[in-house]
């Protein structure tokens, strides 16, 4: 039986946004929803006008919301994706950063699957997806797996915050209705604490290969067509990386952002950073792997066509952007992620900026060169973003922040019972875990 | 700052209640929007002819994916409300 | 069933571009202003495709007219989401422009770029208006569309030879481009009929077809110039 009981009197800092409104909040609220208010209006332009009012032509069919569509849905790996390997691994110092990740998922997951519909020629008829669906198309393949994938991340999200919303509800300071509403009735006896448990568990393990199929059936959008620079067996894996870590920068600003705004140095210190910095920098010697065999196997064959879409990648017009690229999400993520002095707050804030810098670059090098290089001669033109496509994807990104700072009106940010089950038992149970990785000594074994 | 009582029994007003059982409710609903579109698709995929096999293969993994996570939630809901101190008077 | 294909020859082509003309002016295919068509969103069926082809001195202008090719296995109904987009029981690949959701996925796998967006509304000049062909549908902003092979033609085809009580014939039905062409290098007709000119020139030495190694099957053959370098 558990021998730990939430305290909902103790770690007033992670209540006190909830509770406490200040005019910083306002002010933040309204500029975000001021941007968004202009993107809307210029979607509502774009609809009446039709996609004339973007950057997008013949051949450069797919522009800026396909790449964002690709980027903002790779950020969503961030989230649940770490969270639950975190958890599978009992890696304690999960503790503060799960909840971010998980909620980073399910608001960006939302935005990203908004992408396509922006980027319809009909959004009236997005209804035809599910009454003249064909599962032929890797479009609908992602239509299943991403809805699956919002489902399970968001009861994935939901679980782990029940006790915390019991928390709140105890306190009783705010909306005591919807707390009570959404606690589901939650006291913290030890059934419940079972019954919570292995339904955290088992989401920790499903959700794990949805995300995976995510961006594997995303990067098939590509790799299904026979076009010069998509059409590659290993854009399954690779675009899975190039989620992952993307993600991870992600939830590092979004650390950053809320250790700041919040106060929240005691929770989110160093160590945690330098803990999930070493994962940015796996992943970014994996990714760079991974474009290396990618570009390489492309040039060594020397296939016409592929050659020309790949010379123009990293030789020709986009070549500035490829090597940012490789700036961005190599060179200064290397530098600075694999020296401990280097490896600080501020430096891992620069290198997970660079890094998501570097993967929208890279979403950008994939979907845009292919298409300005078709395989019949087409009168070449580069497609320039118009400033629809810019506003849009600004206001995605406002919107991305506000959900972020409406959540954390009412839900703490940091996981308020994981924090102090961590307090309460995590020493323990490392100590028991690591005596049980110890060798069976003689006197032990002589007692079994 | 006022210590909240722990053993006061908690708010639950008959409405909040139904709200509850709504929610459920709705994930249970998402699922059979989703059973009907697979149903539909494959239904579409045998009148035109197409894919008929990938159609199917998809279906069959999609819907078990909803059913576990429809299944989860609702063994959270009824387990909470078993497992609760003061059972509903 | 017929096999219905086309084949272009590249020795008689002259490059005048009645074809491009004949095309849009029979299917309704939208005018863009200048200005827009400098951006990129002019509107074709058919284009002529200009290529310059080896090394200096032996350089070779290629023109060839490029129009949906009717792979008889296509890149671009593949990965269409809503069937708007669906190779048909004659293996012509049509387009059903209510059901077509805009999402052009269809234009990123076609490998010949063939496929033309409606990125506004169609707008017509007075002096247009009246010659827009009645047999064609008029296409809204915001989807998908390409050559048919005039297949309003083959259906008005049907009904005269059905009306007069006998077998399709091969004049009953050409499309609009190889109706125009001065040069006579179009030649359209059943590639399954060992009578047929069409039949006949596609099974040529000089016969290739646009990109024979992506396996696609195209029902557009082009017959190369005899004195071709390459």
């Amino acid at each position: 039986m558990r021998r730990f009981e939430p305290d909902s009197t103790r770690d007033e800092t992670l209540f006190r946004p909830i509770e406490q409104t200040g005019a910083r909040f306002y002010l933040t609220v309204s500029v975000l929803v001021a941007i968004i208010l202009f993107a809307l209006v210029m979607y509502t332009r774009q609809v009446v006008l039709g996609l004339r009012v973007t950057g997008m032509m013949q051949p450069v069919t797919w522009g800026f919301y396909i790449v964002n569509f690709v980027f903002f849905i790779g950020i969503s790996h961030a989230g649940t994706l770490i969270s639950a390997i975190l958890r599978l691994t009992q890696a304690e110092w999960r503790r503060p950063i799960t909840r971010m990740a998980e909620v980073i998922t399910a608001i960006v997951l939302a935005i990203g699957a908004l992408h396509p519909i922006l980027d319809l020629g009909r959004p009236d008829r997005v209804m035809n997806v599910f009454l003249f669906g064909r599962l032929q198309s890797p479009l609908l393949w992602d239509v299943t797996s991403i809805s699956a994938y919002f489902a399970a991340s968001t009861v994935y999200l939901f679980l782990p915050l029940i006790p915390d919303i019991a928390l709140i509800r105890e306190r009783g300071k705010k909306h005591r209705w919807l707390y009570t509403f959404m606690s589901w009735g939650w006291q913290g006896t030890p059934e419940q604490w079972k019954v919570l448990t292995r339904a955290i568990n088992i989401m920790m393990i499903v959700v794990v290969p949805i995300a995976v199929s995510v961006h594997t059936v995303i990067s098939y959008i590509f790799a299904m067509t026979l076009q010069s620079g998509w059409h590659s067996t290993i854009f399954g894996p690779y675009f899975v990386v190039g989620a992952i870590f993307s993600g991870i920068a992600a939830l590092f600003v979004a650390m950053i952002a809320f250790r700041s705004a919040f106060r929240l140095q005691a929770y989110l210190k160093l160590v945690h950073f330098q803990q999930l910095a070493k994962l940015l920098l796996a992943m970014s010697i994996l990714w760079t792997y991974f474009t290396f065999g990618e570009y390489l196997t492309g040039y060594y064959g020397g296939e016409p066509e592929e050659m020309k879409t790949l010379l123009y990648k990293v030789a020709g017009r986009y070549a500035p952007l490829f090597w940012t690229m490789v700036v961005c999400n190599f060179v200064v993520p290397v530098v600075l992620l694999s020296s401990r002095r280097l490896r600080t707050i501020p430096g891992i804030l620069v290198s997970s900026i660079t890094v998501l810098i570097g993967m929208w670059l890279e979403r950008l090098i994939i979907v845009v060169p292919s298409l300005e290089n078709p395989r019949m001669p087409f009168p070449g033109r580069i497609y320039i973003p118009s400033l629809t496509e810019i506003s849009l994807f600004t206001g995605a990104l406002a919107l991305f922040a506000l959900g972020f700072v409406l959540f954390s009106k009412f839900f703490p940010i940091v996981s308020v019972w994981e924090v102090q089950e961590g307090r309460a038992l995590g020493k323990e149970e490392t100590v028991e875990r690591v005596e049980s990785y110890l060798p069976d000594d003689e006197v032990s074994h002589a007692g079994a | 700052m006022r210590a909240p009582d722990p053993h006061a029994p908690s708010w639950h007003p008959r409405g909040i209640r139904v709200l509850q059982i709504l929610s459920i409710v709705l994930m249970w609903a998402f699922l059979g929007g989703v059973v009907a579109w697979m149903v539909n698709v494959v239904q579409l995929s045998l009148s035109l002819g197409d894919a008929l096999t990938v159609s199917v293969g998809i279906s069959l993994v999609v819907i078990p994916v909803y059913t576990l996570v429809a299944g989860v939630l609702t063994y959270v809901f009824f387990g909470l409300q078993r497992g609760r101190r003061d059972p509903e008077s | 069933m017929a096999r219905w294909g086309m084949v272009i020859d590249l020795d008689r082509c002259t490059g005048c571009g009645a074809c491009v003309a004949a095309c849009k002016v029979e299917n309704n295919v939208q005018v863009v202003s200048p200005a827009e068509g400098e951006r990129g969103r002019r509107m074709h069926w058919l284009r002529l495709l200009v290529e310059a082809r080896g090394e200096y001195p032996h350089v070779e202008v290629r023109i060839a007219p490029n129009l949906c090719m009717m792979c008889e296995n296509p890149p671009c109904t593949k990965v269409c989401p809503v069937h708007a987009t669906y190779r048909g029981e004659d293996g012509l690949v049509g387009q059903i422009y209510p059901r077509c959701i805009g999402c052009r996925y269809c234009m990123a796998a076609c490998p010949y770029s063939v496929k033309a967006f409606n990125w506004g509304s169609p707008e017509w000049p007075e002096a247009l208006l009246s010659t827009l062909n009645p047999d064609v549908s008029m296409r809204p902003k915001g989807v998908v569309e390409k050559c048919t092979f005039c297949y309003h033609r083959l259906q008005l085809g049907r009904e005269k030879a059905r009306a007069e009580g006998r077998p399709l014939r091969e004049s009953d039905y050409q499309p609009a481009c190889v109706h125009s062409c001065p040069a006579d290098a179009m030649t359209f007709g059943d590639l399954d009929d060992a009578l047929s000119p069409a039949a006949q020139l596609s099974r040529s030495t000089r016969a290739t077809r646009a990109l024979e190694h992506l396996g696609t099957e195209p029902r557009v053959f082009y017959l190369e110039k005899r004195d071709a370098p390459l």
